[in-house]
């Protein structure tokens, strides 16, 4: 099988790889790339799981081709934190205990850099309408919406996506 | 390696005419690709999926604009639902059902790589962008082998996930005829869980244009009632010409809901569809109502 030559740039690093026309992103970015924060769970579009941030807007990566991204700018979990310390919704997530099992967390976390990169100060109907879209199966919302209300106010604008 | 939809070949044309010549090289075994939500999360083993081996990516071929020019408004089939729903012309006045439709739709994180066109040409009985797009009269572009070709959107929805299509035809460019002001639009939505992701119970969009309380035109599309989504022609007749009532808004919603022809499915029965078609049509068309020369 025929493999494409593709370009990304990846939590602020450019990588050449040959992908098959079929992977997905998520594929690419847990099986190539070893960045195996994001999650699949559904593989359909349904959970969230596996929402990273492409070119400053939060997707799905299980719904989408690895050769239709050549060229863009991906941030996944991994590269959100800059410098030694952890990213603030990262830290809003540990203070405000948003997290159980985890699994839904790294999705959560990417959704939630989207829209305060796209928002700034969103407020909090914006802020669960946004987390509808990630689902938790223990912790529930109260906490996660807590955080990113937090992590809003301490970034205030100040965010990369 | 993924478990999921594969295929032989992925073709990325620099044009328009490279699209539809690879579309008519590989006939029915090549789809179009744009934001890929529709088609990639399809299983294998779906009879519909294993006859296509060529994916032909249109995503970037600038099908994604949204201009307003001379009595239309040209919108690219490639223009993500996101991009519709946050248009500052959509958000008021004639074209609201437009933005409703486009923020009830998914997911914010689907919304933004779906577009308009893949919305239409998957054709789902429940596509939500159809309804508001039907009750607008929009006019679809399709380019195939022997040029571009228009489609009244009315007559583009053949069957349950076909179109009037070719297989080696792209739907291009949505043209809305700029409304009057007086007219209102809106769309509604009932699903089972209201802020998750869920397909429609039940969709419908709605139009009137009304001067002093008399009803010059009316037009109630539904949705997830039928093969395919469609205008309820008896319905819109009754509202024409009449003078807008609360008793006349609720006859012509028991007709809209004579008119579906619903089915019992995992999301419903045929008998409730029909009672909230009834029920939505009537809060829609108020809603239009109210939105009439905003």
């Amino acid at each position: 099988m025929k493999k494409i030559d593709i370009k990304i740039h990846v939590n602020g690093d450019w990588y050449e790889l040959a992908v098959n026309p079929w992977d997905r992103l998520v594929d690419v970015l847990r099986d190539q790339l070893d960045l195996t924060g994001t999650k699949e769970g559904c593989g359909e579009g349904e959970c969230g799981a596996c929402t990273i941030n492409l070119d400053g807007k939060a997707v799905l990566s299980c719904l989408i081709l690895a050769v239709q991204v050549d060229g863009c700018t991906i941030l996944t979990i991994e590269g959100l934190q800059r410098g030694p310390e952890l990213h603030p919704l990262q830290k809003a997530f540990v203070s405000e205990s948003a997290i159980q099992c985890g699994y839904c967390t790294p999705g959560m976390i990417m959704a939630a850099n989207a829209l305060i990169y796209n928002e700034s100060e969103p407020n909090e109907d914006t802020i669960r309408k946004n987390l509808s879209n990630n689902l938790c199966r223990c912790t529930g919302y109260d906490r996660p919406v807590k955080a990113v209300l937090k992590a809003a106010k301490d970034m205030k604008g100040n965010s990369n996506a | 390696m993924s478990a999921y939809f594969q295929f032989e070949e992925y073709h990325r044309p620099q044009d328009l005419d490279q699209a539809v010549d690879i579309l008519s090289k590989f006939g029915n075994s090549a789809r179009v690709i744009a934001g890929g939500t529709d088609i990639l999360p399809r299983r294998p083993g779906v009879k519909k999926i294993d006859t296509i081996n060529h994916l032909v990516d249109i995503s970037k071929l600038g099908l994604d604009y949204l201009k307003k020019e001379g009595d239309h408004i040209f919108m690219g089939a490639g223009t993500t639902i996101n991009i519709i729903g946050a248009a500052p012309i959509f958000l008021s006045g004639p074209y609201g059902a437009l933005s409703d439709a486009a923020s009830a739709h998914s997911t914010s994180t689907i919304r933004n790589r779906a577009t308009v066109g893949g919305n239409l040409c998957n054709a789902s009985p429940c596509a939500d962008l159809a309804l508001p797009l039907l009750v607008l009269d929009v006019i679809l572009m399709a380019a195939g082998p022997e040029g571009k070709r228009d489609i009244p959107i009315e007559s583009f929805f053949k069957g349950v996930n076909y179109t009037a299509l070719n297989n080696e035809e792209v739907l291009v460019e949505i043209r809305i005829p700029l409304c009057s002001e007086k007219t209102g639009t809106s769309f509604l939505k009932l699903r089972r869980h209201q802020t998750a992701i869920d397909m429609a119970v039940v969709n419908v969009a709605t139009s009137l244009t009304c001067k002093e309380n008399r009803c010059e035109t009316a037009g109630i599309a539904l949705g997830s009632v039928a093969p395919v989504p469609f205008r309820a022609k008896k319905a819109e007749s009754m509202l024409a010409g009449a003078k807008l009532s609360k008793g006349i808004i609720e006859k012509a919603a028991a007709t809209a809901a004579g008119e579906a022809r619903p089915i019992d499915d995992v999301r419903s029965t045929s008998a409730y569809r029909r009672k909230m078609v009834a029920v939505l049509v009537r809060r829609s068309l108020e809603n239009s109502m109210r939105r009439c020369g905003q």
